[in-house]
């Protein structure tokens, strides 16, 4: 009996391994390019928007005790769905939480969008299948340690076993940082939870990750000021949201709801005001953002075949301008001083020549 | 078949076509071979494989895998294959551990479940239900936790007598390494050594089948186990002085806030080997006790009533034929323990699957990855039986 | 009086057992003390350093439960940790599911055994320990009567079962069809209360549901592909035995968590679908490998008289498959199948290690990902770690109990 499953065992392992090159041989298949997406449409159809997100980062993404997903990222997607489907409650929170799952749930059409501190790079943009929409937060990768721990920048990190999270940019820019800086150090790798608590617990002697991600952890903590953030910053790390390549009408709305939360923010629509300024715009601009006609003219239509022309009038009414979004969910532990350009908004009260970069395209 | 309803079952010519075993047999194989190759076939058009292929293992890794030991890859410039490779290894060193303890934990309180000792009886049996009902995955990630916040930071190290150190960075503990000795001989002379061990074991053990064999004989103690042990240890001995000490103990240092030297079993190895013995260890525990039920009392009385001691009557009577049954069902538990092994994903320890699955967020590749990890599983698995039944051909040699 | 002792002779003399039992309690302690832990010197080490590792071990649980721990982040959480993302407003539907059940564990154990006074004991701690878990937030006190109420139909379903006759008969037969079909139909009655009719969208499952759900998923689905691929790998011909073997040794070769692996990344290609349902599909599939194993041993242990009687009475080979061989082979497997059932019910957790469901220990991960709890991991763990040992310890002890009763593994 023994011998004759051991006979099968093997010759299971054949079948796969023949299997395999049976596969191998035949490379051709059907051919041709991914159809056209069409995300809007299903979503209509369904209904309902489902937003990739993590559940697990304080201030980004995280739940509350009553089972609610809550967070910075969570505001865009209610945006989103007050756009597209007029109601921004008809969500549904898809756990992206594993950075090294979350591009093939985009691809296997279990998310419609991914809104999870997700950086923009070429090789995801080329390899991944993933296209990015506008940023909704800029930031770097930082790298934080114990206030005296006696590390002032990454040329003390020799030999250090460095926290880093699995599968993302991160994990890339620090193997990078140290080839080019000439030190060898240990990496202990895992989800960007897991890896933060062993950081805390002292496992490691540095944290890399996005500084925003970083600030979100140390922040909530009640022993904040034993962690220190380095003023050093490695890399840049667009985070925004991701939708499937070639499905660029999607994009299209996705990125234009970006765009009008902050351009809704320049020039002063609020969630308050939105209802009164659509009834009575200001000015020609407004009435275009928020798709409602100037004294008595024509509704400018800007030619989104999917939605209507008052889809980021919606948004706002949702969740209020970007800087409004930014105040509610992260404001109170990463304070923002300069997110809008000073070039665009005289009285941002940034300093001079240190405008920040949230910029919204010109809405016309 | 036909024998109950009387008389000889008809010739074959008169049976009509469709009712004679061979064709209907025949006719039941091809309807079903026919729908498994729609199926296959299905399956075989809905997946995608136009990328299909194994090129990607062999492009640049550029990710660093951690805990490794014995190898130092730095993955900027090695494949992916190479880093799933230490992954491999990685996995394998888990699982050996793992096998080892469970089965030395498992047997014991498979005793102990047994015991005549209320006591030790109810908690061995407070080990196996916890440990038995509790998912593993669960305590792979609480022994995880416990060791991250339990175990003293590094700065406030654990130190037994400067060669032994607990943090919760890992313990770290003295090591041999290969050493020039004497005569200043390369790092694979070791190897020498080791050869001349192994058969200097190979002459322990012929001294004690011969002591065996005259003890049986003539009825007086030759003491072969002694006279063994002995034998290697002399041997061992001289044959270390005479290739000129070729290994030498490597203790660890802490330097900063980090080990060097020295051998450091990190707390993601330890949870997870400790996850995995735990969870073992019980449903080994179990298969031993039932071994043990199912021999008859009279092998405990016939081995009381020539005299043998509790243990002498556990490793001479007991055990040896309990484990004709026990070896295959240990088997089974083995092969689970390299298939649990894969829980290394939660506990931030890089083994196979983990690796594997970083490949796969980089390059793609879905299913080529999944056929790389189902094979090295079942090889592994392979290997396990193979030593397996090994055993169970000696045990089960001599017919009781 | 003093002709008492003159009676004595004619006290009627009791085995040796029971005339111990006369004894006063006190000497019977003693002897059965220096029976049991003081039977030799070594015996008697042997007690004291095991009493010391206990007292050392429930020092440090009492302790770790009442001083050092910080349940707040259980509690706080119980809806999380209960039901995570499902519609709140439809809460109801979970506790008519979870009477349903109870309701059922009260027919079975009345059905085809008896409750003893440990499985009393063990009701009472797990409905406090589950009033704990499933009382959430304001309405607390609902909960606890909605769950007062389930166990109270356990113990009137029980009660109604057990005074029915057990003799065999045209009754007993009803009785048991009818407790049986309603096992089977269980499953899917669930799902329908909490599914259809404007319930929560499969994905809303979450928390300790989405556990309870998908292990019986996972056990009936894998039962039900189980048999005929047990049967195949029995089987003569060539064609069946050899794919039903690869399919059972290719399955069984990889862990759980690769097959989830595969549900994610290759199975939406072939079947699409929610991804909790490829989930289902993929524990089923899975499940059924091991149960056929389980299967197909025990129709070796099956005497080879059985089918041979079976057509010596004119039954065709289909007739005694379904009529006298599996009836008993199933009966045989029953206890390594209620293992691999619970088996089942604790891989259930891996759900969350590679798919983007959240089960108990993934919502688990979000309530200590709050900013207040984020130093309360262990606590969060342990919790999740007993309330998969209590449902693992209800299985096994039901099954323990109906085995017993039906006599399985006696000769």
């Amino acid at each position: 009996m023994k011998k004759l499953r051991f006979g099968l065992l093997a010759a299971a392992v054949v079948a796969i391994v023949a299997l395999v090159a049976v596969a191998c041989g035949d490379d051709d298949g059907d051919g041709g390019g991914e159809g056209r997406g069409n995300t809007v449409q299903t979503i209509k159809d369904r209904g309902e928007l489902k937003c990739g997100v993590k559940q697990t980062q304080p201030l980004f993404g995280f739940r509350e005790a009553d089972g609610t997903v809550v967070g910075f990222d969570i505001e865009f997607c209610k945006a989103l769905a007050a756009a597209v489907l007029k109601d921004h409650t008809k969500v549904e929170y898809i756990d992206a939480s594993d950075a090294s799952t979350r591009f093939e749930l985009l691809n296997e059409e279990e998310i419609d969008v991914l809104i999870r501190t997700t950086t923009i790079t070429a090789s995801r943009d080329r390899e991944l299948g993933v296209d990015f929409a506008q940023t909704t937060f800029y930031t770097g990768q930082g790298f934080a340690v114990r206030t005296d721990s006696g590390i002032d920048s990454t040329s003390d990190m020799g030999e250090a076993i460095i926290c880093v999270q699995t599968g993302t940019t991160t994990e890339q820019n620090v193997a990078d940082h140290f080839t080019d800086i000439g030190l060898e150090y240990d990496p202990q790798g895992g989800l960007s939870q897991d890896v933060a608590d062993a950081f805390f617990a002292g496992r490691c002697d540095v944290l890399t990750a996005d500084a925003s991600d970083l600030a979100s952890r140390i922040a909530v903590r009640d022993d904040a000021a034993d962690y220190k953030i380095l003023p050093q910053i490695i890399s840049k790390e667009p985070l925004a949201p991701g939708v499937r390549d070639y499905d660029s009408e999607w994009k299209d709305v996705v990125n234009w709801v970006v765009h009008g939360l902050i351009r809704a923010e320049e020039i002063g629509i609020t969630k308050a005001n939105v209802g009164q300024m659509a009834a009575n715009p200001p000015n020609t601009e407004v009435a275009r953002l928020l798709g409602v006609p100037f004294q008595g003219g024509e509704v400018a239509a800007l030619g989104f075949d999917s939605v209507d022309p008052q889809f980021i009038q919606r948004a706002i009414a949702a969740v209020g301008n970007y800087g409004e979004i930014y105040d509610r969910t992260i404001g109170d532990n990463i304070p923002r001083a300069c997110t809008l350009n000073d070039l665009v908004l005289n009285n941002s009260g940034c300093p001079d020549g240190q405008g920040g970069i949230q910029y919204a395209l010109p809405y016309r | 078949m036909a024998v109950a309803a009387g008389g000889a079952p008809p010739p074959s010519s008169e049976v009509p076509l469709l009712y004679r075993r061979g064709v209907r047999r025949l006719l039941t194989q091809g309807i079903y071979v026919a729908l498994t190759a729609v199926v296959i076939g299905y399956v075989y058009t809905s997946l995608d494989l136009r990328e299909f292929g194994f090129g990607f293992l062999s492009e640049p890794a550029a990710f660093k895998v951690g805990n490794q030991w014995l190898t130092d890859v730095d993955g900027v410039t090695n494949s992916r294959i190479t880093m799933y490779l230490v992954g491999v290894w990685s996995s394998l060193r888990a699982v050996l551990v793992a096998i080892a303890l469970s089965t030395v934990i498992g047997v014991l309180i498979g005793v102990a479940r047994l015991s005549s000792n209320w006591l030790v009886a109810q908690m061995a049996m407070l080990y196996v239900e916890i440990f038995r009902n509790t998912p593993l995955l669960v305590q792979v990630v609480l022994v995880y936790t416990i060791l991250l916040i339990g175990a003293p930071l590094i700065e406030n190290v654990v130190n037994v007598g400067d060669f032994f150190f607990i943090s919760n960075r890992g313990m770290a503990m003295p090591w041999p390494v290969p050493d020039s000795g004497f005569w200043g001989t390369p790092d694979w002379f070791v190897g020498v050594w080791v050869a001349a061990l192994l058969a200097i074991g190979f002459v322990a053990q012929r001294v004690r089948a011969d002591r065996q064999g005259r003890e049986r004989e003539t009825g007086q103690p030759h003491y072969p186990n002694r006279w063994a042990l002995g034998v290697f240890a002399v041997g061992a001995v001289i044959s270390f002085f005479a290739l000129g000490a070729p290994v030498s103990i490597d203790e660890p240092v802490i330097v900063g806030t980090h080990y060097i030297e020295g051998m450091v079993m990190e707390p993601e190895f330890t949870a997870l080997v400790a996850g995995l013995t735990l969870y073992t260890s019980a449903f080994i525990a179990e298969i031993v006790r039932g071994g043990i039920q199912a021999l008859p009392r009279g092998q405990t009385e016939a081995a009381n009533a020539v005299g043998l001691s509790g243990y002498q009557r556990l490793t001479l009577v007991i055990l040896p034929q309990a484990l004709r049954q026990i070896i295959p069902s240990v088997t089974n538990q083995y092969l689970n323990i390299n298939k649990n092994s894969s829980l290394a994903y939660a506990v931030l320890y890089d083994d196979l699957f983990r690796v594997a699955n970083i490949v796969q967020n980089k390059a793609g590749h879905a299913l080529e990855m999944f056929f790389v990890i189902i094979v090295t599983y079942m090889l592994i698995s392979f290997a396990i039986s193979v030593v397996m039944n090994f055993f169970n051909a000696r045990v089960t040699a001599q017919r009781i | 009086m003093v002709d008492m002792p003159a009676q004595n002779p004619q006290r009627i003399v009791l085995p040796p057992h029971r005339e111990r039992a006369r004894r006063p309690r006190i000497v019977r302690l003693r002897e059965w003390a220096r029976r049991n832990l003081f039977n030799s010197r070594a015996g008697t080490f042997l007690t004291i350093i095991t009493a010391a590792i206990l007292a050392l071990i429930i020092y440090g649980v009492v302790y770790f439960v009442f001083v050092d721990a910080n349940w707040r982040v259980i509690t706080e959480n119980r809806w999380l940790l209960f039901a995570g993302g499902y519609p709140m407003d439809q809460e109801w539907r979970l506790w008519f599911s979870v009477m349903f059940v109870f309701l059922l564990i009260g027919l079975t154990y009345g059905t085809w055994a008896s409750l003893g006074r440990r499985d009393h004991l063990f009701i009472v701690l797990a409905s406090g320990f589950a009033i704990l878990l499933l009382a959430h937030g304001g309405a607390a006190i609902w909960s606890t009567i909605w769950y007062l109420i389930a166990v109270g139909l356990l113990y009137a379903g029980y009660a109604i079962t057990i005074r029915m006759p057990r003799e065999a008969g045209p009754g007993r037969t009803l009785q048991q069809r009818s407790v049986a079909g309603l096992l089977i139909a269980a499953l899917p009655i669930v799902l329908i209360v909490l599914l259809a009719f404007g319930g929560a969208r499969p994905r809303e499952l979450e928390g300790f549901v989405l556990n309870l759900v998908l292990a019986p998923v996972g056990i009936v689905g894998g039962l039900i592909i189980a048999i005929p691929l047990a049967l195949g790998r029995a089987s003569r011909m060539r064609a069946i035995s050899w794919t039903c073997t690869t399919y059972i040794e290719v399955v069984r070769g990889a862990p759980l968590l690769g097959w989830l692996f595969v549900a994610l990344f290759i199975l939406d290609d072939v079947i699409g679908g929610e991804l909790i349902v490829r989930a289902m599909v993929v524990l089923a599939v899975f499940t059924a490998a091991y149960m056929a194993e389980y299967i197909r041993g025990a129709l070796q242990a099956l005497p080879h008289g059985q089918s041979e009687a079976a057509h010596a009475v004119g039954l065709n080979q289909f007739q005694s498959m379904q009529l006298i061989v599996m009836p008993q082979a199933l009966r045989i497997s029953i206890p390594p199948m209620v293992g691999q059932a619970i088996s089942i019910w604790k891989d259930t957790t891996l759900v969350t290690v590679i798919l983007p469901l959240r089960e108990l220990k993934g919502n688990a991960d979000s309530a200590i990902a709050q900013f207040e709890f984020t130093p309360d991991r262990i606590e969060a763990y342990v919790f999740v770690a007993v309330v998969f040992w209590v449902v693992a310890f209800i299985m096994s002890r039901i099954s323990q109990r109906v085995e017993g009763s039906l006599g399985i593994g006696e000769r």
